[in-house]
């Protein structure tokens, strides 16, 4: 089973502090960042598979902007909003725009476990998924050059034989003459 | 889960190949319970024998129609295989478009695409945008493309235009995806002008197909294999009498057409293969 890589971001330092061990010691590979900047700098230098970001932070690049950031690098992403009991709104407006998921401050880790649990299964589904798609892609492109070959082949032969017929049955000529000009022609091929 | 029995398998893939000339068989028993299951017990049945009584008496056709969505789904993406785009793209249309352009160089170039088993419409979408990246500005040109599946539930997806981000994800590239979807939340959204260029309606392909004109190009991929052989041969002759005399039919890359219709011609483009008639 892959562990999950995960990007925290949150301008409160013991909230990073607290994410990153408690996720840490659930077996999850944890980065964190002061703001949206920062994550959405990181988001650069590696992939994540689950963004968790407050909604609110300082500076430019806000939590709905770290979320557009991260589903335009990659689509698989999965964002978690954290927000303020008073911001469920916002919260909800997340979701509209591709957030997985929100939970209220303070984080209840259990339900926060939880929930990541379920994005890791949905992953390894859609792994699972993938290579079917491939492994199929893959017998389906070597079947299909050897049919598409058999078919030209097939289509060629299918012509020749219609014009030996037609030479073989052409009454303006003598059989002598006729098979001999099929065997000219079986000769040319 | 409820239990196929080999009697009722023969009862209900009887009953499917009369309302959609899907051919079934003992083989597909797998398929059969997963696809019916829950149809089965949404119409409270205890059998698929009861069942299968349950949707002949259906005087609306209703039932009749969720089980032709529930068979029918099948696995389709955007640009799966990408062969016969390339084909589309580099062969197909850049000749159709001189030929037609230069039989009336005052009128606007007609081209006129069916895809046959249009499922969900990601092929169709697919074909607007290799021919929408082709053209540019499409104002010169009158294009129709026209999608038919027996699928209710799949002609209104493809309606809608709607696809969730597992249906969007694989085969379209991010700029094409940015460039012709709209983003809502967990849904994408083909915008208005590639909408604009596609039209979708039920058809069974064991019907007569009345009201749908003459196609330059048929796109029939993976939708033969479901059939029987004389199934296959009334289905290909009833397209090439669709097709215009120098029209284009393109099938599955797996498919073939040997003694199936004589009247179509192989040939080969790069690693493709398109029909043309005699």
């Amino acid at each position: 089973m892959n562990t999950m890589t995960i990007l925290i971001a949150d301008d409160d330092p013991v909230i990073r502090k607290l994410f990153e061990k408690r996720l840490e010691k659930e077996g999850y590979n944890v980065t964190v960042a002061a703001d949206g900047t920062e994550a959405a700098g990181l988001l650069d230098t590696m992939p994540f598979d689950v963004v968790i970001t407050d909604l609110v932070m300082p500076g430019e690049i806000g939590g709905i902007e770290l979320l557009n950031i991260a589903k335009e690098k990659n689509i698989e992403i999965e964002v978690i909003v954290i927000t303020a009991h008073s911001s469920v709104d916002t919260a909800v407006d997340a979701m509209k725009k591709g957030a997985v998921d929100y939970l209220e401050k303070p984080v209840n880790f259990d339900e926060l476990f939880l929930r990541l649990e379920k994005i890791s299964e949905v992953k390894a589904l859609m792994k699972s998924a993938g290579d079917l798609r491939e492994a199929m892609d893959v017998t389906e492109s070597s079947a299909a050059q050897t049919i598409q070959d058999l078919e030209i082949i097939n289509s060629h032969l299918l012509m020749q034989l219609e014009k030996l017929e037609e030479i073989l049955s052409n009454s303006h000529q003598d059989e002598y003459s006729r098979i001999e000009q099929a065997l000219q022609f079986l000769e040319s091929r | 889960m409820l239990k196929i029995s080999t009697e009722e398998i023969k009862l209900i893939t009887k009953y499917i190949y009369e309302i959609s000339g899907i051919h079934l068989d003992e083989s597909k028993k797998y398929l059969l319970e997963t696809r019916l299951n829950a149809l089965a017990e949404e119409q409270g049945c205890f059998s698929y024998q009861d069942f299968c009584k349950k949707a002949k008496a259906d005087a609306t056709k209703v039932i009749e129609r969720k089980i032709v969505d529930a068979i029918s789904t099948n696995e389709t993406l955007f640009f799966r295989d990408t062969g016969p785009f390339e084909l589309l793209r580099h062969k197909i249309f850049p000749e159709l478009i001189d030929a037609r352009s230069s039989k009336s160089p005052h009128l606007k170039t007609s081209l006129k695409v069916w895809s046959a088993a249009s499922s969900t419409g990601q092929e169709l979408y697919s074909v607007a945008i290799v021919l929408q990246e082709l053209l540019g500005d499409l104002s010169k040109y009158t294009i129709k493309l026209s999608g038919t599946d027996i699928s209710d539930a799949a002609v209104a997806q493809a309606s809608s235009g709607k696809y969730n981000k597992f249906e969007i994800e694989r085969g379209l590239a991010r700029d094409k995806l940015t460039k012709y979807f709209t983003m809502n939340g967990q849904t994408w959204k083909v915008n208005d002008q590639l909408r604009s260029m596609v039209n979708f309606r039920k058809l069974n392909l064991m019907l007569p197909f009345t009201g749908l004109g003459k196609f330059d190009i048929v796109l029939c991929r993976n939708v033969a294999i479901y059939f029987t052989l004389e199934d296959r041969k009334k289905l290909f002759n009833k397209i090439a009498d669709v097709l215009e005399p120098d029209g284009y039919l393109i099938i599955g890359s797996t498919e073939s057409l040997t003694g199936i219709c004589p009247r179509f011609i192989p040939k080969r483009h790069l690693r493709s293969i398109f029909y043309q008639l005699q």
